[in-house]
C-alpha cells in the first residue's frame, strides 16, 4: 500500500509529468550547410559520367536518360555522402551543402586523364583498337580506309609488330578500343588526381 | 477507444525502449547512435531509452552489413524481443551493403533477408537527427492501439 502511494506521489509531481510528456528542446533540424545527398541544381547534364567514375560506393549514382536529356540519379541506400561527384562534375549539375564553396575558396580541382595499357602477352597485333578508335580516325582518315597509318599524331598504331601508344593524352575515354579488342588486351583507365588550380594549368 | 487505451497509447509513445545490434559495421553508425545519447541530441528527452538487452526492447536498431557470424544470431535476437516490436536499419550497410557490397566480400546484406525491417535510415553514417526522426516516426505507428489490433 505504501509503495502504491509512493508511486502515485512520484508520478503526480508536476516536474515529473512535464519531463515525461514534453521534450526539452524541439527536434533538431539538420542545418542546410551540412553535406547531404547530392541534389540536382537544374544545370544541364552532358553525360560525361565523371560523377559515376569518381564515386567510391558501388551503385550509388547513375546517369539516366530522360525525355529532355540526361540526369544523374542518387540512390540514398548506397550513397555515402562523400561529395566527390559534386566536386568532379564540370557542369555543376549536382550540389550538396558547402562543398563547392569550399572547393572554390581553396582552389582545388580534380585533374583526370586516361591511361592506356596494352598487355603484350594477350595482344595478337590485329590492330582492331587502332582502326576502331574514333579519335584516330579523325586525325588520320587514311587509317579508317586502309587500316594503315604513318602519322605520328594518332593515339596508337601498330608499329614494328606491336601496338605502340603515341599520344595517350588525346584519348577521350570512350573505351571503343577496349570493346573492340578480341583478347581484352587493351585497357583504358581513368586516372584522377586532386590538385590546386594553379598546378592543373601547368 | 477506451480511456485506458488512450492512456496506454500516450505513455507508450513517451517510453520507447531501443536495443541496438551491430552486425559487422565499421563503427561509424555506432558512434552516431552514441551521439544520440549525448547531451546535444539527448535521445532520452523524447522518451527513448537505449538498452543492450533485447528482452527489454521495443525497437531494434540494426547496424552494419550482415557478416556470416551474425546471420543466425540476428534472427535469434529478433525473436527474443517481445511484441510489439519493430526493427530499424541504420546506415547504408544493412540496406544495401554500401561499400561492402562488392564481389569477394563475406558480408550478405540486406538485413531485410533475415528480419522484417520497418524503416531504413540511409546515410554513411546517418545523422543523429535522422536516426531520432526515424525512431520517433516509426515507433508510435507500431505501438498505437496494440491491444485492439490483436485478434
Amino acid at each position: 500500500m505504501r509503495s502504491i502511494i509512493y508511486y502515485l506521489r512520484e508520478f503526480l509531481r508536476p516536474e515529473w509529468i512535464r519531463k515525461f510528456f514534453f521534450a526539452k528542446t524541439a527536434p533538431l533540424e539538420t542545418p542546410s550547410y551540412f553535406k547531404g545527398y547530392p541534389t540536382l541544381t537544374g544545370n544541364e547534364c552532358t553525360a560525361c559520367l565523371s560523377c559515376m567514375m569518381i564515386c567510391p560506393a558501388p551503385k550509388a549514382i547513375a546517369v539516366l536518360r530522360t525525355r529532355d536529356g540526361w540526369e544523374p540519379e542518387i540512390y540514398p541506400g548506397h550513397c555515402i555522402r562523400c561529395g566527390l561527384c559534386v566536386e568532379a562534375c564540370p557542369e555543376g549539375v549536382l550540389s550538396s551543402g558547402r562543398i563547392l564553396d569550399v572547393t572554390r575558396r581553396d582552389g582545388t580541382a580534380f585533374w583526370s586523364w586516361y591511361h592506356l595499357q596494352v598487355d603484350d602477352n594477350l595482344c595478337m597485333r590485329c590492330g582492331n583498337c587502332c582502326v576502331s578508335c574514333p579519335v584516330n580516325r579523325e586525325i588520320d582518315p587514311q587509317l579508317a580506309g586502309s587500316g594503315t597509318s604513318s602519322s605520328d599524331e594518332v593515339i596508337m598504331r601498330v608499329e614494328g609488330g606491336r601496338v605502340r601508344i603515341l599520344h595517350e593524352e588525346k584519348c577521350t575515354g570512350c573505351k571503343t578500343c577496349e570493346t573492340q579488342c578480341p583478347n581484352r588486351a587493351i585497357r583504358v583507365a581513368r586516372m584522377v588526381e586532386g590538385v590546386q588550380i594553379g598546378e592543373a594549368e601547368v | 477507444m477506451s480511456i485506458l487505451q488512450k492512456i496506454k497509447n500516450t505513455v507508450r509513445s513517451r517510453s520507447i525502449h531501443v536495443a541496438y545490434v551491430d552486425v559487422g559495421s565499421c563503427n561509424g553508425c555506432d558512434i552516431e547512435v552514441l551521439a544520440c545519447l549525448a547531451p546535444r541530441y539527448d535521445i532520452e528527452q523524447y522518451g527513448i531509452y537505449v538498452h543492450n538487452n533485447p528482452r527489454e526492447a521495443d525497437v531494434l536498431l540494426v547496424i552494419g552489413s550482415v557478416t556470416p557470424q551474425w546471420v543466425d544470431k540476428l534472427r535469434e535476437i529478433w525473436d527474443k524481443i517481445p511484441d510489439p516490436k519493430v526493427a530499424v536499419a541504420i546506415g547504408n550497410c544493412p540496406i544495401s551493403g554500401c561499400v561492402y557490397a562488392r564481389r569477394g566480400t563475406l558480408t550478405s546484406p540486406p538485413a531485410e533477408k533475415y528480419i522484417p525491417i520497418a524503416a531504413q535510415v540511409p546515410g554513411c553514417p546517418p545523422r543523429p537527427t535522422e536516426i531520432l526522426n526515424a525512431i520517433l516516426s516509426v515507433a508510435p505507428l507500431i505501438f498505437k492501439d496494440y491491444e485492439e489490433k490483436q485478434p
